[in-house]
């Protein structure tokens, strides 16, 4: 047992920081979000050449071999900064997505050039009404040599700057029912929209009208699409849990760097109390928050089973988080009620990372669902028998 | 970055809880509870039993080997820690914790060779005479005094909510030797031998149902080899003994077990598949994973050599108020029956939770409470002016 980042991934996470933190200005920040793109190419780019798009990917497919939890720390670093970029769609959807679970044709074409940053893929999961998935209700419909697909997909990321859109749709070929299908994007019948959301991510709604796709479009081995989906929302709620921790640190400097400098009553804010034991717990909320998803991403990146503290993790942080900025609003009154001061991006950006891969509620179901059925995981690494005592 | 024990860290935590297991038998738990002490092992039980635990080698695992110590990583402290909360031993308190780590780190050569060899093998219960009547969270109000004469100090004073000083061979004292302001200043620690003449213990019985006590020193003769640290720096000692202290008290076995027992509760009860409940159980195991967390984050840092301050005690205030949280829900689980107590018909878990729920009540502002530990948190932690 060691708790303590070594000094590799410290250093990294600082690097990450420092530079996620002077590439945009929030003006610009404030200007890409609602746009169709969504993000900086150049920005991009320079994350590209300093390895980031390419850091969980093998070294001879052009990556830098780190890890799921290295890659943790840089979005956590992107959230502090609230710095937009296709890094969650096109790594920690498509990308790890297709490396882990891709046939080799599609690994092969793919991965090289996402690590590398000049393709960004997306992926196609979530459906409108049923964001929960507790079904799906885009098909892929079995044709001579290839499929065709209809349905409607949300909160697809980058949808206007992806290549091509890996998505999830029934199939009765599939031993599991389920297919996740290679869909270039500029294909006759894909069409888009924007969402109007809160947050800086460029969410898109995206309609399949009788898109015909190759057989070779599949992008798992039959069977296979469950295994990888399971593993995309684990991923998907482990990351999204530590964005909402770099927000989270992000909304307590501020506050309290305001809460030092502001004087009222002749006195600076920090020195009351009140204000003191507001920042006190936002702190406190935050370690948790960061030491559960930190939990949650060493567990996924060594391939242990993670379930239970990927939903402890995302149901705390997404709780806890949106609570934080609220409390910073607080103490920061009407001055960042603006938007021209910057607490309004984590305002808003907590609500979307809370909201997506699995809200509160949603985590807590499952970690429900595992108290009812399955009680060893639920307690975790404990090894002793119920009950504990005589009574 | 590792969050599962290593093989060697399993065995040993195997080994204590079977070491638990055995030593703790029903049996015992009917015989060595104390029928007048709510929740407290019999005094001689727990003297015993620390005896056991020195013998056993489960005191002192992270001090040097020359002073009877094991020279473990401080993750096996926590390990052990975390199986005594678990299991409801005797004898994990400031005699096994935070004394000797203090006396470790302000001690003289002398006075470590005189008591951690004993402390590790379990033979010294202490009492910390940190709290007066006038002096609670403000403890730099203290006015027992220390006046030196001679190769002694004589003490003269009164100390209050003295945790077991009925059966404490010796007191760690803080006393005021030189003047009054500032009041941070003009403090010094003193190890204080029980026995001396001019020492008178009073009780007081608590909400919780056991008894408290107070301690009055009447020119009681301390010799200058028991004064730790320098004289008149003794709030600097205070600082560093209160950091150990929080970082034991962090332990995340109580809360273990709090949540095993209401999981053994709902299961026998049917309700393990009961939405709400369901839903209950989720936060509080959730929040008890954090403490959990917490609690080791800080061992880690020790392992690697550093100082946590204000962390230590972000980590007791993680781990009590998660231990509050449990308490009332507790209380809630158990419906119309919650206040039922101990021998009463319909008791459940022999009205344990009803008791902690008086008992933990002193988490809320004993020791560094949820307030004052706040205060920590703002200024030492994040630099906000006082
Ligand atoms: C069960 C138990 C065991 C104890 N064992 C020992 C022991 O072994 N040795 C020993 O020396 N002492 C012991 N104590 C004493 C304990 O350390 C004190 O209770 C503690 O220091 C607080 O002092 P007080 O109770 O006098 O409360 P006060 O200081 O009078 O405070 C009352 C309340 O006001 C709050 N408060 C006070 N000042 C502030 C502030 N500046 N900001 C915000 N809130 C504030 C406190 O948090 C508390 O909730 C024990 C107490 C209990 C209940």
């Amino acid at each position: 047992m060691d708790i303590t980042l070594t000094k590799e991934a410290d250093s990294l996470r600082s690097t990450a920081l420092a530079f996620a933190q002077h590439a945009l200005t929030h003006d610009r920040i404030r200007a890409l979000e609602g746009s169709d793109g969504g993000f900086e190419p150049d920005v991009w780019r320079d994350m590209a050449t300093m390895g980031w798009s390419g850091c969980v990917f093998p070294l001879e497919m052009g990556g830098a071999g780190l890890g799921l939890f290295e890659l943790a720390l840089i979005v956590e670093a992107c959230g502090q900064a609230a710095l937009p970029s296709p890094m969650f769609a096109s790594v920690v959807e498509a990308g790890m997505l297709l490396l882990e679970s891709g046939v080799e044709r599609h690994r092969a074409a793919w991965v090289p050039r996402i690590a590398a940053g000049d393709a960004i893929l997306t992926t196609a999961v979530f459906e409108p009404g049923n964001a929960e998935l507790e079904t799906v209700a885009t098909t892929a419909t079995p044709l001579p040599g290839g499929y065709r697909i209809d349905g409607t997909k949300t909160f697809v990321r980058d949808a206007a700057t992806a290549r091509a859109i890996v998505t999830l749709a029934r199939c009765p070929d599939s031993p599991d029912g389920l297919a996740l299908l290679l869909v270039p994007s500029g294909l006759r019948g894909v069409r888009r929209q924007r969402l109007s959301s809160s947050g800086g991510e460029a969410l898109w709604e995206v309609a399949f009208d009788g898109v015909s796709v190759p057989a070779t479009a599949l992008v798992t081995e039959p069977g296979q699409a469950l295994a990888a989906l399971d593993r995309l929302l684990a991923r998907g709620a482990c990351l999204k849990a530590a964005e909402l921790v770099g927000i989270g640190q992000a909304a307590l400097d501020l506050t309290v760097a305001y809460a030092k400098t502001r004087v009222q009553f002749e006195r600076p804010l920090g020195s009351f109390q009140a204000v003191q034991h507001h920042c006190a717990t936002m702190y406190r909320d935050l370690r948790v928050c960061r030491l559960l998803m930190w939990e949650a991403a060493a567990r996924l990146a060594a391939g242990q089973p993670a379930q239970r503290e990927v939903a402890m993790a995302k149901a705390k942080t997404s709780d806890a988080i949106p609570a934080l900025t609220r409390t910073a609003h607080q103490i920061h009154g009407a001055i960042a009620y603006y938007r021209d001061y910057p607490l309004e991006l984590y305002y808003t950006r907590a609500v979307a990372a809370a909201a997506a891969y699995g809200n509160a509620t949603y985590h807590r179901r499952a970690l429900a669902h595992l108290l009812a059925h399955d009680l060893d995981t639920f307690r975790g690494d404990i090894h002793h028998g119920l009950p504990v005592r005589p009574r | 970055m590792d969050f599962d024990l290593t093989a060697d860290e399993h065995a040993f935590r195997d080994e204590v809880c079977a070491f638990l297991t055995a030593e703790l038998t029903e049996a015992v738990w009917r015989t060595e509870r104390d029928p007048d002490e709510q929740g407290q092992w019999r005094r001689e039980f727990t003297k015993a039993f620390r005896r056991k635990l020195g013998a056993a080698g489960y005191i002192g695992m992270g001090w040097p080997a020359a002073y009877g110590g094991g020279g473990k990583s401080r993750v096996y402290q926590t390990i052990f820690a975390e199986e005594m909360e678990y299991h409801r031993a005797p004898g994990l308190d400031r005699s096994i914790t935070y004394v000797p780590n203090a006396l470790l780190a302000f001690g003289t050569d002398a006075q470590k060779a005189e008591f951690l060899p004993r402390i590790a093998r379990g033979e010294l219960s202490w009492f910390v005479g940190y709290s007066e009547p006038e002096a609670g969270s403000d403890l730099a109000n203290l006015k027992a005094r220390a006046v030196p004469d001679g190769s002694d100090f004589v003490v003269t004073g009164q100390k209050a909510f003295s945790s077991e000083a009925h059966m404490a061979e010796y007191c760690w004292l803080a006393a005021r030797t030189g003047p009054v302001s500032p009041k941070h200043r003009g403090i010094s620690m003193f190890i204080v031998d029980m026995q001396s003449p001019g020492i008178r213990i009073d009780r007081y019985p608590t909400l919780a149902g056991w008894t408290h006590h107070a301690v009055y020193f009447d020119a009681v003769r301390v010799p200058d080899a028991h004064l730790v640290g320098e004289i008149d720096r003794g709030w600097s000692v205070i600082m560093g003994a209160i950091d150990f202290e929080r970082a034991a008290l962090a332990a995340p076995g109580l809360v273990a077990f709090q949540l095993d027992r209401l999981l053994a509760h709902a299961r026998e009860q049917g309700r393990l598949d009961d939405p709400v409940l369901g839903d209950q159980l989720a936060r509080l195991a959730t929040e008890a994973e954090g403490a959990r967390l917490m609690s080791y984050w800080i061992a880690s840092l020790h392992a690697h050599g550093e100082m946590p301050q204000f962390e230590t005690s972000m980590a007791v205030l993680c781990k009590r108020e998660t231990a509050r949280l449990f308490d009332a829900a507790g209380l809630e689980m158990l419906g119309a029956f919650a206040p039922l107590r101990a021998g009463s018909p319909g008791a459940c878990f022999d009205g344990d939770i009803e008791a902690e729920y008086r008992d933990h009540l002193y988490f809320q502002f004993a020791a560094g409470g949820f307030d004052i530990t706040r205060n920590v948190i703002a200024h030492r932690g994040l630099g906000l002016p006082r």
